[in-house]
């Protein structure tokens, strides 16, 4: 049994992407695994603990809204927080579970703005040694 | 690629593997202390010197003649000795804090949150200074000096930087650390190449008629009065505010528990060095009359000089990229504190809302640059000359709220103080006394101001001179937005003060029980 390593953020595009790992899971017979990624952005300064720990909170918040709509699905699936930004905490939890693919939502934007917003799928397509699939908000 | 399974960096095998569910082990942020290359560019970066310089050496020259060298030289002594309190503060609640976590703890909630308060009054404030020096300095680059002369022109592309500063910021667009490096460098380098040809240029006979020798006397405070020295070092505790934060970095060093590390030492003296040397240059190129004639644009109007055309442009270049990287050391480590204060339900708890994109505190980001722009534009809207007065008004702040930490420390680990000398001059004697010569600054300084003839505008409100009055009325919206907060949430303002155990620093008892901050649920 493999795992499918899954990126959710309660955005559409996040939901699609659940719902697609989702799917390709119970063709498989695989696992899924959400991850998020609780590292605050930025330089140090200020109560950067407590940015960490609200990112914590919010993403506790976000894998559990993500388990139901997985179970809704009929899937049990597993939850990995990582003290990682996104892209690395994916490919963080997939290469410890030697997982199939990658999957995370697009959120369709030009590719120059993805650039500069520092897009995750586009960070995970160059860095990541695994498959990764990656779902419009509308596919 | 099959099997290319090269575990990412700093997954060391043996590293437990990120747990399932909530409580994931350890806390990301002890496992990510920082290097020591980093560790130096934050310290300095944070300070942005170039900035710094730009926005007060004019003023402290007007403010103390020939003598500024020795101004930048004794602010830093208050500025030290409280940041050695920010160490130990950070030592017993660690991850870094700011003065509200710590001034809470040490002297309770309402004190901690005056001091909280004080740090974002003092962050709009300065973005608004920010604001004008970018806005100045970026028609400066073109030579497009009608526009540089008009009050609006300024005033508009000032109010598009903090915009566009806010927008990086809640975007959680950040530069590379190897980027941060190359800029920090490229700034360092300009202001020493800005030194050295205007001191060959003095020698050689080259500068304006103003030009003075240097002498060591220009670092002796001796020959100034009481009153020259507090209004001088309210303006020069400005270009060491922000190198506090270097001395709660974690650094990475073999023995993190040991005296604050090498990286602050040398981030220390490598803005000391930067300060000294440019304030001598500059003062022997121009005399105290060319830093005094353009205060509020000194290192463009001597840098033309100093340079000519279009090397001069590099300078410009210098101060822009130090005022960008200081928004990216202010706006964001001060969006956290409000992050915090709402966490603990100090303040409104939509401020305490992260960005579930971004991760970062959006609202409280957001509600910052808007009232940046709100007190930049009616300040310029009430009057022009203004540029001093609130960067006095922010010295009060400073002041304020650094010297309230450096006495929190003192009290918070008041059983410890006594158990050796090097506590008791490390964490009480010296915060305390930071604390004591910033207070001195703050009292000494409102008394005078409170003679508007004496605040460099000349300018009077209310009968006072403008910093006090913006002084006073934050210190006043303070205390009412308190009692508001105060009533909705009473449960914050009940909070105890704590005192660390004595034998904490020797790991002879546990670090002090908290009530604390971290411990509150979000709303």
């Amino acid at each position: 049994m493999s795992t499918i390593v899954v990126g959710y953020d309660s955005s559409n595009c996040g939901k699609q992407a659940l719902d697609r790992a989702v799917e390709i899971a119970k063709s498989l017979g695989d696992q899924v695994v959400v991850v998020f990624g609780y590292a605050p952005p930025g330089i140090w300064g200020g109560e950067i603990a407590e940015h960490e720990e609200a990112i914590e909170e919010l993403g506790e918040r976000l894998t559990a809204e993500a388990r139901e709509r997985a179970a809704a699905q009929g899937i049990e699936a597993e939850v990995a927080m990582v003290p990682k930004r996104g892209a690395e905490a994916l490919i963080e939890v997939a290469e410890e579970r030697e997982a199939r693919m990658i999957v995370v939502g697009s959120y369709g934007e030009a590719p120059l703005k993805g650039a500069l917003l520092g897009s995750t799928p586009n960070r995970l397509l160059h860095i990541s040694n695994r498959p990764v699939l990656v779902v419009p908000a509308n596919g | 690629m099959e099997s290319t399974a090269v575990p990412p960096p700093g997954s060391a095998a043996g590293k437990p593997a990120p747990g399932t569910g909530s409580g994931a082990g350890e806390k990301g942020l002890k496992a990510n202390a920082i290097g020591f290359v980093s560790s130096v560019v934050i310290g300095v970066a944070s300070t942005a010197p170039g900035y710094s310089l730009a926005a007060t050496l004019g003023f402290v020259a007007a403010a103390v003649a020939l003598q500024a060298p020795a101004i930048l030289l004794i602010s830093f002594v208050p500025m030290f000795l409280v940041a050695a309190g920010y160490y130990y503060m950070n030592k017993a609640d660690p991850d870094c804090g700011t003065s509200f976590s710590w001034v809470t703890k040490a002297m309770g909630p309402q004190l901690g949150w005056i001091a909280g308060w004080t740090i974002v009054v003092a962050d709009i404030i300065v973005m608004a200074n920010l604001a004008q020096i970018a806005g100045l300095y970026t028609f400066e680059l073109f030579s497009w000096t009608a526009a540089a002369e008009s009050t609006f022109a300024v005033t508009l592309v000032g109010v598009l930087w903090i915009v566009v500063m806010t927008a990086i910021v809640v975007i959680g667009i950040e530069l590379s650390a190897r980027t941060q490096v190359g800029l920090l460098a490229a700034e360092v380098f300009t202001l020493a190449l800005f030194a050295i040809v205007a001191l060959v240029k003095v020698y050689a006979g080259d500068a304006p008629d103003t030009s003075v020798h240097p002498s060591l006397s220009w670092l002796n405070p001796f020959s100034l009065s009481a009153s020259e020295i507090s209004a001088g070092m309210l303006l020069a505790v400005f270009i060491y505010w922000g190198w506090d934060t270097t001395a709660t970095v974690n650094e990475e060093t073999e023995d993190p528990g040991e005296a604050p590390g090498r990286a602050t030492v040398i981030s220390t003296l490598i803005l000391l060095g930067i300060y000294i040397v440019v304030a001598f240059a500059a003062q022997a190129y121009g005399g105290v009359e060319g830093l005094v004639a353009e205060p509020e644009d000194v290192l463009s109007h001597l840098g033309a000089e100093v340079f000519g055309s279009p090397l001069d442009k590099i300078l410009i270049i210098a101060v822009l990229t130090s005022a960008a990287a200081s928004t990216q050391t202010t706006i964001l480590p001060t969006a956290r504190t409000t992050l915090s204060m709402a966490r603990a339900h100090a303040m409104p708890g939509s401020l305490g809302k992260i960005h579930p994109r971004y991760l970062t505190p959006h609202v409280s980001t957001i509600l910052m640059g808007g009232l940046s722009i709100l007190w930049y534009v009616s300040l310029t809207l009430v009057s022009e000359d203004i540029l001093f007065d609130s960067l006095a008004a922010l010295g009060l702040m400073i002041s304020f709220y650094i010297g309230l930490t450096g006495f929190a420390c003192a009290v918070y680990y008041r059983h410890e103080l006594l158990r050796s000398v090097k506590n008791f001059f490390f964490i009480g004697f010296g915060p305390a006394l930071g604390g004591a010569i910033l207070f001195y600054l703050l009292v000494k300084n409102a008394i005078e101001l409170s003679d508007p003839a004496n605040s460099e505008s000349g300018n009077a409100w209310l009968g006072v001179g403008p910093p006090l009055l913006i002084a006073v009325f934050f210190l006043l919206l303070g205390i009412v937005l308190m009692a508001v907060q105060w009533r909705k949430f009473p449960e914050f303002f009940r909070r105890r003060p704590e005192v660390v155990p004595a034998g904490f620093l020797e790991g002879e008892a546990p670090p002090p029980e908290s009530t604390g901050v971290s411990e509150e649920e979000v709303p």
